[in-house]
């Protein structure tokens, strides 16, 4: 196991809907510059968990630890000036800015008060320009920079989805399902795209194709019904009786959940 | 050469605004009526800000409208102000109101929103209409005199005559204009652009959406105060109908009549619907009848306005050599994305 320091730590994270748990009592350390993968059939509050991790809604109980500050009570926007960002699982997108738009709007989101200026256009220091570039290489969009964004394809959106998270130069990066509904010539792509963000981020991702967990991921966390079941190495989780015999099965060799 | 037309295209607007102010006085016979149509402009042009850039639909553009009408109405008659500091205090005023609106409604979305801004316009009129003196109740506030410009004694620009009256409407307007503009491009204007189209990602990449949603909501305020203080000096009074929810719903519908896509088709939809109706309502009196058919048009097939249809005519005129770049502008749904 890699003895990179922790960057984040959740403490018995607990979600309630009315009575339903959604989460009860998760604990999870997440290692920097490591990919860490959440998985777990549908249901099981992969997804809760992020919203949780990343402050898209509040928790019912439990604390958040992110590089060293408790940011438990923190909306999503303060966290993302922590170094936090994510991708969505369904993608959400500017659709009538260009490509180009929705990277700097990204990009500046780490400095949310220049937003505020009503005087200055975004140009020159403003526009991003290195930084957009540099995303829109990485992602392969540079053909498409200019591009309202409702009109690119699946896959494309998908990939931006990422960028989007990447743009704002984070520390950790949170990937809710980076490849669902893409086609299988996109999913290397997307595989190569996220192994090389280890570098210089921390991943944590939520993904259902299990050759792309397997692969690229140094840690893997196996959830079921608002818990932890298991959590290892992916050769330790492949081989898990517990994670065998509870549900995984056939997915774990290949099948998609 | 090149200069010359780098600083056309970048004031492209402005130019086209100028013109407009230019023709009104050289095709129309009434100067109240061409001022009319500047001042509801503007007040359209707040109502885009908010509808158009950031997808919030506002029913309170009515209270921002009275506060400026009143306050002009109230420093004018009562203290001896000059005429620029009392529009400046009618600027603020409707600033502040709506800052104080935005606050609350804000903490909504979508219906709610739009619930909590018909609730404030309703208690705004039953407000005014419980303090008469302040407001003058049910008559308003009468007798507003219209100072002309003048320094130390020596009067600069009469404003007796309603063409007059345009002319200093005019020039405010057009720096009015010029400063939204600056706003609507600006790094501010471009980001409510992303909280518009989608608002979960704009707080999930490290916006504070009540911020930027307040902030549009003041400038809105105050240029909406504007126009108010603006219309009350030119009618003379600031009656209570300034302050009724008829108000609101006026300048939404000028705002969507003329397009949301950017802040000048707001002057389209003013111009429309009062020289339109002034004509209408010689011919008949219940042309509003008419209005209806117009914006059930407009709903149904013509999301992008008066404006998006002269631009798709101006496109097909240069025979589709240049296709319509991607608009900023494209049709904002009312409902579910206020």
């Amino acid at each position: 196991m890699s003895t990179a320091p922790i960057l984040l730590e959740a403490i018995g994270v607990e979600k309630r809907y009315d009575k339903f748990a959604a989460l009860s009592g998760v604990d999870l350390k997440v290692r920097a510059n490591t990919v860490h993968s959440v998985i777990g059939p549908n249901g099981a509050g992969k997804t809760t968990l992020f919203h949780m991790l990343t402050g898209t809604k509040a928790v019912s109980g439990g604390r958040i630890v992110f590089d060293g500050h408790d940011v438990t009570r923190e909306p999503d926007h303060r966290r993302v000036q922590r170094g936090m960002a994510r991708s969505f699982q369904v993608t959400s997108l500017f659709l009538t800015l260009p490509v180009r738009e929705n990277l700097r709007l990204a990009a500046q989101g780490t400095a949310p008060a220049q937003a505020l200026n009503c005087w200055s256009a975004p140009v020159g220091a403003r526009s991003r320009a290195d930084v957009v570039a540099r995303v829109l290489a990485r992602l392969g969009l540079e053909r498409h920079a200019d591009t309202p964004v409702g009109n690119l394809s699946h896959g494309q959106q998908r990939r931006l989805e990422v960028g989007m998270a990447l743009a704002a130069g984070p520390k950790a990066i949170f990937l809710d399902e980076p490849t669902s509904g893409m086609g299988i010539d996109d999913l290397d792509d997307m595989k190569r795209l996220i192994q090389g963000l280890k570098d210089e981020h921390t991943v944590v991702l939520i993904e259902h194709n299990m050759n792309i967990v397997m692969d690229i991921s140094d840690t893997v966390t196996v959830m079921q019904q608002g818990r932890v079941l298991a959590e290892g190495h992916p050769h330790a989780i492949r081989s898990d009786e517990r994670v065998r015999s509870a549900y995984l099965g056939n997915m774990i060799t290949g099948g998609k959940a | 050469m090149n200069t010359a037309m780098t600083i056309l295209r970048k004031n492209f607007h402005l130019l086209l605004a100028l013109a407009f102010v230019l023709a009104m006085p050289l095709t129309m016979q009434s100067g109240s009526l061409a001022s009319e149509v500047l001042i509801y402009g503007l007040a359209a042009m707040g109502c885009n800000l908010l509808l158009g850039h950031t997808g919030l639909l506002s029913f309170g553009q009515g209270i921002f409208f009275g506060l400026g009408s009143y306050t002009i109405a109230l420093t004018l008659t009562r203290w001896p102000l000059p005429m620029p500091l009392a529009l400046a205090l009618a600027v603020v005023a409707g600033a502040v109101g709506a800052a104080l609106v935005g606050w609350v409604a804000i903490r909504q979305r979508g219906t709610y929103f739009v619930m909590l801004t018909l609730a404030f316009a309703q208690m705004f009129y039953f407000l005014a209409y419980s303090m008469p003196g302040l407001t003058g109740g049910d008559n308003g506030l009468m007798d507003i005199p219209r100072p002309s410009l003048a320094v130390g004694g020596f009067t600069l620009w009469p404003l007796v005559s309603p063409w007059q009256y345009y002319g200093f409407v005019a020039v405010v307007f057009l720096v009015a204009f010029w400063l939204l503009q600056k706003v609507s491009a600006s790094v501010f204007g471009r980001t409510l652009l992303a909280v518009r189209d989608n608002e979960e990602r704009a707080g999930a990449i490290g916006y504070d959406l009540r911020l930027l949603k307040l902030q549009a909501f003041v400038i809105s305020g105050a240029v909406t105060g504007l126009a108010g203080a603006l219309h009350a000096m030119m009618t003379g009074i600031a009656p209570l109908a300034s302050a009724e929810y008829h108000t609101s719903e006026m300048i939404l519908v000028m705002t969507v009549i003329g397009g949301t896509g950017n802040l000048l088709a707001s002057l389209l939809g003013s111009a429309f619907y009062l020289i339109v109706g002034d004509w209408l309502s010689t011919l008949w009196p219940r042309w509003l009848l008419l209005l209806g058919v117009v914006l059930m048009v407009i709903s149904l097939g013509m999301q992008r306005g008066l404006w998006g249809l002269f631009e798709s005519a101006w496109n097909r005129l240069r025979g589709a050599k240049h296709p319509a770049k991607a608009q900023e502008g494209t049709p904002v749904g009312t409902g579910d994305k206020a």
